[in-house]
């Protein structure tokens, strides 16, 4: 055995007297012929790994010291910072080894700051110097310079290891890894993390002395350390569960491997802790026991304590501080390289420059030394590019308000107190409690949770508006919170309930009814912290009694709304763009995505609070906007990609390459890669393998063109990670080398493998080997798929001539595209020519009559009133509609703007008395003619959120309380009335709200049970209110009584339509869009666009955004030249189908009918490839294109195959014959590929 | 079309107990409609087949083919290869496949897969209901275009019998009176005097009362027998 303290030796070039004997240095570049071995596959070869020789006195830089090849793992050694008294080796980084002590100038000199390494890694290509070795009885190639723990890594061999630490200097002090050296000499044990790799080197890792001198080792280790988990998991590893030696103290914890005090000093240049004390006294600790003053806190040497005997208080007198992640709202902690958020954009890490040790000081480096990528890079700067635009569209957000300005509330002083958002991250899988909900004050699970609305919201101490998404945000999270735990109750107190949203009625309905939740309408007086239980009290008054009330919460949820984004004063200041007093920016009512500043859009929660699909759509419909007015430019910088010819493969035998890939030690440290490499040489119609340290990189992609040129590949196979991500990446790469990017197919061995068996590496690399062969197996039958090209009827249809018809039809007529325009009735308009002003004042009729004229005096707008479509075919890029005045409308795209009516009520003497009128009525009348101290009244929610319209018609409150106001501005004696169940003046409606009660309207509340009764009383109405504050009824008479009547779909005429074009309508006869919230415009079907009341109520302003939207996503479609449809789409076999219609019934995008002689034809343009059909078709006349039945087939009959030669069983990892062998002969399970053919047809 | 109805699955396992090579012989027309006996079907079931038969360690080799229509004897020779290798036939066609198949393969043993149902129509996706009893002497026309015969329990030409209740018949509460619905249909065709018309007793020999059936067209035949030149 090698004496542990000597340096081991060094490479023979540099001279070493300990040089083993017969074996030759590593010879210079140019004259490397590595020794070949012709019965065993091409032998893997690895990067230097950082273990170069020992330098030679001449800077490396220039001259490479003999051996020392481009270490593609580590990237440029950058200036070591010289700490007098720290050694100059350090500068060597990694794991070169310590020269001795007498020659500290053997250190290269510094690198060149910011030069970057001229040898990136490349892969696994390139070293120009590499050393063969045997590992056992296996040639391995690696790079010079490597040690022999690096060359078994590469090999896939395992050896335990203690004190050695990537990115640390190896010290050898351990011994756990040493191995066993065969040399003419004899054999001898020495330390593998510290024994250079020399060629002819023959090495044992697991001969009977090696392990017996593993175990003895931990033996002494466990005798040290004879409690510590850590200590004693790999002691039993190494067969040592026991020990036969004398334990001084039981509770000791730390094994001297060094890690931290290496750590400190050569990484970090610190040396607050050191070894102290001789023999059995020997501890690590800091000088004198007192905080060091050069302790830079870094917490290094804790992160590499192998045994956790290092803890951060101990060496500093005090908890290290968390780093609060931003994003989960200082509740997670996170490191100094982190990820901003799970699904942050580009998802790489990044390094806070403000807490890395190497900005702050210049040091450490680990992890430009650990990456295998070589992806760090301390040098980038934020660079600054200038941008010709020709439009802007601003989009800062919002911010949450701050909850501690309300320091009543508790929040910060109390751990149990939690905003929304902080609940809301506790509340998702990827949160930081992962989605357990947990109180942070004690980690109990909490049973009883509050949740208090308007938290800096309708507040005029604070923001003053209504933040529109609290109410249902708060509803979902006592929704979610209860699928996480049954027994949880949720309170909410709130002002208002408002759920306006499409769908939000009838779901905070099933919060009450199907969860439980408690909705309790009362603000929260007190907020108090028990301090033993660290329960929230809070004080509130009931509302059914009007007494106060305390109750204990195990947690309160502050429901904190929205306000304008930091810094977007400064945005809107650097573009010229006027805000509002609330510090939203100004857009004028009807023009909602236009600012002050012609050429600058604003959208979003910067324009106004929203909730999502709100914020979607007007996303959309900036877009839109910004379609138009740069309608002229469109597409004009566009550089079209070109492509070599695909080469046609038909006719040749499938040439298949496999690329495996290591992904760093993502899938190489669980998957023996290099078996897996072996066994795929020998799959039929592989003629090239290859591993690669990332697959994906952009050489790598380089390297898979020249392979299939120069091996005249057919078929490409990755055995890499998930489709999901870089399917993309390698089919461009066929596409580059000109074959059809359907020649592809990617295995998923990380995902899919390595990440689901790190515990089971041995099964994992079977595994592996089994889902190449399925991959391989499948790409030997693919074939060339070229999707159809359509072209685009450069054309679009409107249904509906009210605001959103218009809009849309001006809006797609701007970007340069005719437009059939369709309205059943004879004039433009629809209902909003009975409105007469928006709650901000914005004149409707004159806005009407703008639009029709502008819809008129439009040459590309062809105008059929009075008309409707009477049938359709056809698909996105070409829909033909036939219309009721005979015409024919053709259109690459349709817009649906069919609106939709007040509702006639049937309550309430409506129609019966002349003093009752509608809402839009009093518009129509241009308001309300009251006699002095008149007295009017408004009921809210007529025909709304009842049980035969079960939604919230969303503009009647708005309306109400503008016309309320108006009354009462006019006759400031008049008594005016709102008799309301919720005042839903959502987002900076809330304003005009305000000003209604300051203007002395009042507001009194009813419950759904108990609604005002009506009662004629000569000319005037009599109305009796229950009011539920008072506990008593109200007696009003009224002059006029005003019935906010709600908004109804016009049922039949959706219904029809939904039939012409197979869209779907809900059961309150508005359509149904693809998805609430991430498509809210779009049908599910392509190329159907809706908007206005067709959708659901909204106000005027809501409807132009929508319009606007459509008129986008239209305009996505119409300035292509031609669609391509997907190459991957179901086709039917004219032969075999037998026209059950199957298929035409099964298919949720319309895309089969029965063509003309009968057979089904699938319409390629409508197909998404979901392989429905495919699956269902009972004569099996569907096939999906790149899942064919014996595509799949053929992957299965590989699975579990023994490759090519069938017979020979396949050992399983255990040594055992494998439950799958394939034996001749024998009835096939499940297919094999020894299966005789013939049984099928 | 004819409704077929695979037997379960114990019921084929022990039909076929004996025979070590058999063939699964799907038809691709009705049956393949109604998803009892189409290429679909035929690989399912042969694949459930070898499983079993390997589960239990039993020796089982089992082919599978699919043709158009196993009531035409120029299909079946499609199938005289593989039926040759094998010791028995599975068919799951309609009975008619089934005997006609026997017929073809004097010296092989066919074996139902399949209960042919009856002839009806399809309802929606999976649900299919029947129509036609096949009585040989249609009626239709009086009964507002709905059958007495397969749609009333009891084949009553003057319907409903006493057992008709809420339009629903006393046989099962899942179906229709037939005769409710053709008074119902009558009555919206503004044709209710058909209802009070009776109708005579019914000669059923034209019905399977009359022995096997068989239609001959004698002009057809002399057409199949010219020879092509």
């Amino acid at each position: 055995m090698s004496d542990p303290l000597k340096p081991p030796a060094g490479a023979p070039g540099a001279g070493s007297p300990e040089r083993p004997k017969g074996v030759e240095g590593p010879k210079p570049p140019t004259s490397a012929a590595p020794p070949k071995a012709p019965a065993i596959p091409p032998p893997i070869v690895l990067p230097a790994a950082g273990f170069p020789a020992r330098p030679a006195p001449a800077a490396p830089r220039t001259t490479p010291p003999l051996g020392a090849a481009p270490a593609p793992f580590v990237p440029a050694a950058r200036p070591p910072s010289r700490v007098s008294g720290v050694d100059s080796r350090l500068t060597t980084h990694d794991s070169r080894p310590a020269p001795p002590p007498s020659a500290p100038s053997a250190a290269p000199p510094p690198g060149t700051p910011g030069a970057g390494s001229p040898e990136r890694p490349k892969g696994v290509e390139g070293p120009s110097s590499e050393v063969t070795l045997t590992l056992d009885g296996r040639e391995v190639k690696v790079a010079a310079g490597s040690t022999i723990l690096q060359a078994a890594e590469a090999a896939g061999i395992k050896i335990p290891t203690l004190c050695h630490s990537r990115g640390l200097i190896p010290s050898g002090a351990c011994r756990i890894c040493q191995v066993q050296l065969e040399e003419p000499r004899g054999k001898r044990l020495v330390a593998s993390c510290t024994y250079p790799a020399t060629p002819g080197l023959k090495v044992i890792t697991d001969a009977p002395e090696v392990l017996e001198a593993r175990k003895v080792i931990a033996e002494l280790l466990l005798a040290r350390c004879p409690e510590n988990v850590p200590v004693r998991d790999l002691a039993a590893s190494l067969g040592a569960c026991e020990t036969s030696f004398w334990s001084p103290d039981p509770k000791e914890d730390c094994v001297l491997c060094g890690r931290c005090v290496r750590m400190c000093h050569q990484v970090m240049e610190v040396g607050a802790i050191d070894f102290l004390g001789r023999g059995r006294e020997r501890t690590v600790r800091a000088p004198f026991d007192e905080r060091s003053k050069v302790c830079q806190e870094c917490n290094a040497c804790a992160s590499v304590c192998p045994t956790k005997k290092i803890r951060p208080e101990d060496l500093w007198g005090h908890k290290p501080a968390p780093y609060r992640q931003p994003f989960e709202a200082g509740l997670g902690r996170t490191g100094t390289i982190n990820r901003p958020f799970p699904s942050a954009v580009p998802s790489t890490p990044r390094i806070d420059r403000d807490n890395c040790v190497h900005f702050l000081t210049g040091k450490c480096g680990t992890c430009a030394k650990v990456c295998p990528a070589g992806a760090i890079d301390y040098e980038q700067q934020p660079t600054e590019r200038k941008l010709d635009v020709g439009a802007v569209v601003l989009a800062p957000g919002f911010r949450t308000f701050d909850a501690g300005r309300l320091a009543e509330l508790g929040h910060g002083r109390f751990p149990n107190v939690l905003t929304s958002i902080q609940f809301e991250r506790t509340l998702s899988a990827s949160g930081p409690t992962r989605g357990v909900v947990l109180r942070p004050a004690d980690g109990k699970h909490p049973k009883k949770i509050a949740f208090l609305q308007c938290v800096g919201s309708r507040d005029r101490r604070t923001n003053p508006w209504c933040s529109a998404f609290c109410c249902m945000q708060a509803t979902k999270e006592a929704i979610v919170a209860k699928d996480h735990d049954s027994a949880l109750q949720s309170t909410i107190f709130f002002m208002d309930l408002r759920a306006f949203g499409k769908g939000f009625e009838a779901y905070w309905e099933r919060a009450q009814r199907e969860t439980g939740v408690r909705y309790v309408r009362s603000q929260i007086a007190t907020v108090r912290e028990d301090p033993k239980s660290r329960d929230i009290r809070v004080a509130y008054s009931d509302p059914s009694t009007g007494k106060p009330v305390e109750e204990d919460f195990d947690l309160l949820v502050l429901s904190v709304g929205a306000e304008p984004s930091k810094g977007s004063r400064e945005l809107a200041a650097k573009f010229g763009v006027e805000l509002d007093d609330h510090g939203f920016v100004r857009c004028p009512s009807l023009s909602p995505v236009e600012t002050s500043r012609e050429g600058v859009f604003a959208t979003g929660m910067f324009v106004a609070p929203k909730d999502i699909p709100e914020t979607v759509t007007q996303a959309s419909a900036a877009a839109g906007r910004v379609g138009a007015y740069l309608a002229e430019a469109r597409g004009t910088e566009v550089t079209k990609k070109t492509y070599p010819e695909p080469r046609d493969v038909s006719g040749e035998e499938p040439r298949v390459g496999v690329f495996i890939c290591h992904c760093g030690i993502n899938i190489a440290g669980t998957v023996q890669v290099e078996e897996v490499e072996k066994f795929a040489r020998t799959l039929p119609h592989v003629v090239h393998v290859e591993r690669n340290l990332f697959t994906c990189s952009q050489d790598t992609q380089v390297n898979i063109r020249k392979r299939i040129a120069e091996k005249g590949l057919n078929r490409v196979v990755v055995a890499s990670c998930t489709p999901r991500t870089h399917e993309p990446i390698f089919q461009e790469t066929l596409r580059e080398a000109g074959l059809n990017r359907h020649l592809f197919e990617l295995g998923n061995i990380r995902e899919q493998c390595a990440w689901v068996h790190q515990k089971l590496p041995l099964e994992a690399t079977e595994k592996a080997k089994d889902l190449v062969a399925m991959t391989v197996a499948k790409a030997s039958r693919l074939t060339p798929l070229v999707g159809s090209t359509v072209p685009v009827h450069q054309e679009a249809i409107v249904i509906g001539g009210g605001v959103g018809g218009m809009v849309a039809a001006l809006s797609i007529a701007g970007q340069g595209f005719p437009v059939h325009l369709v309205e059943k009735e004879p004039e433009l308009g629809g209902v909003a020519r009975r409105l007469r002003k928006t709650w901000r004042g914005k004149d409707v009729q004159a806005y009407v009559a703008d639009l029709a004229e502008a819809v008129r005096r439009n040459e590309r707008i062809r105008l059929h009133l009075g008309t409707t479509v009477v049938s359709s075919h056809g698909h996105v890029g070409h829909f033909t509609a036939e219309l009721s005045n005979g015409k024919t409308a053709e259109g690459a795209v349709v817009v649906v703007a069919t609106g939709a009516h007040e509702h006639k009520p049937k309550q309430f003497l409506y129609g019966e008395h002349p003093r009752v009128v509608t809402l839009l009525e009093v518009e129509e009348k241009g308001g309300l003619d009251l006699p002095a101290g008149g007295t009017a009244v408004f009921i809210q929610c007529v025909g709304s959120r009842d049980e035969e319209r079960p939604y919230c018609s969303r503009v009647c409150c708005a309306n109400a309380v503008k016309n309320a106001l108006a009354v009462k501005t006019a006759r400031p004696d008049a008594n005016v009335y709102v008799l309301y169940r919720d005042v839903r003046t959502y987002g900076l409606a809330e304003d005009v709200y305000r000003r209604a009660r300051e203007a002395g309207v009042v507001f009194l509340r009813f419950d759904a049970e108990k609604k005002p009764e009506v009662a004629a009383d000569g000319d005037r109405v009599k109305v009796v209110h229950h009011d539920p504050s008072l506990r008593d009824d109200l007696t009003l008479t009224a002059d006029w009584l005003v019935l906010a009547a709600g908004i109804e779909a016009d049922k039949a005429a959706n219904r029809t339509l939904g039939d012409v074009f197979k869209i779907p309508i809900l059961a309150e006869g508005f359509f149904l869009e693809a998805h609430p919230k991430l498509r809210p415009v779009d049908f599910a079907s392509e190329g159907i666009y809706l908007c206005g009341l067709a959708h659901g109520p909204k106000t005027v302003d809501e409807t132009v955004d929508q319009a606007l939207a459509a008129a986008g996503r239209a305009g996505t479609v119409l300035w292509r030249d031609e669609l391509e449809s997907s190459a991957i789409v179901s086709r039917v076999d004219p032969e075999k189908c037998v026209s059950c219609l199957t298929c035409v019934r099964m298919c949720p995008f319309d895309a089969p009918a029965p063509g003309a002689d009968g057979v089904v034809e699938i319409a390629s343009v409508k197909c998404q490839g979901c392989g429905i059909c495919a699956a269902s078709c009972p004569a099996k006349a569907i096939q999906l294109g790149h899942f064919r039945d014996d595509e799949l087939t053929e992957m299965l009959r590989a699975f579990g195959s023994c490759g090519p030669t069938c017979g020979a069983p396949r050992p399983a990892a255990d040594g055992q014959l494998a439950a799958n062998t394939c034996t001749p002969g024998a009835a096939p399970v499940g297919g094999c590929a020894c299966n005789p053919p013939g049984t099928r047809e | 079309m004819i409704v077929g109805e695979q037997k379960p699955f114990e019921q084929i396992v022990k039909l076929i107990e004996r025979y070590k090579r058999i063939l699964v012989a799907g038809c691709g027309t009705c049956v393949s409609v109604c998803f009892a006996g189409g290429e679909k079907e035929a690989g399912i079931l042969a694949s459930m087949l070898r499983l079993e038969a390997q589960k239990n360690g039993r020796p089982l080799e089992v082919l599978e083919q699919t043709v158009k229509r196993q009531c035409d004897r120029e299909f079946l020779e499609e199938m005289a290869t593989k039926v040759g290798q094998v010791d028995a036939v599975l068919s799951i066609a309609c009975g008619c496949g089934i005997q006609f198949m026997a017929e073809r393969f004097q010296d092989k043993i066919v074996l139902p897969g399949l209960n042919t149902r009856f002839i009806g129509v399809t309802l929606e996706q999976g649900e299919w209901a029947e129509r036609c009893a096949m009585c040989g002497d249609c009626i239709l026309d009086r009964t507002g275009g709905i059958c007495p015969v397969a749609r009333c329990a009891k084949r009553l030409h003057n319907g409903p019998c006493g057992g008709s209740s809420g339009g629903k018949c006393e046989v099962g509460k899942d179906r229709d009176c037939g005769w409710a619905l053709i008074v119902q249909r009558l009555q919206k065709l503004g044709e209710l005097d058909r209802y009070s018309e009776i109708l005579p007793p019914r000669n059923w020999t034209t019905s399977r009362d009359g022995g096997q059936r068989k239609v001959v067209r004698e002009d057809l035949k002399e057409q199949g027998r010219i020879e092509p030149r």
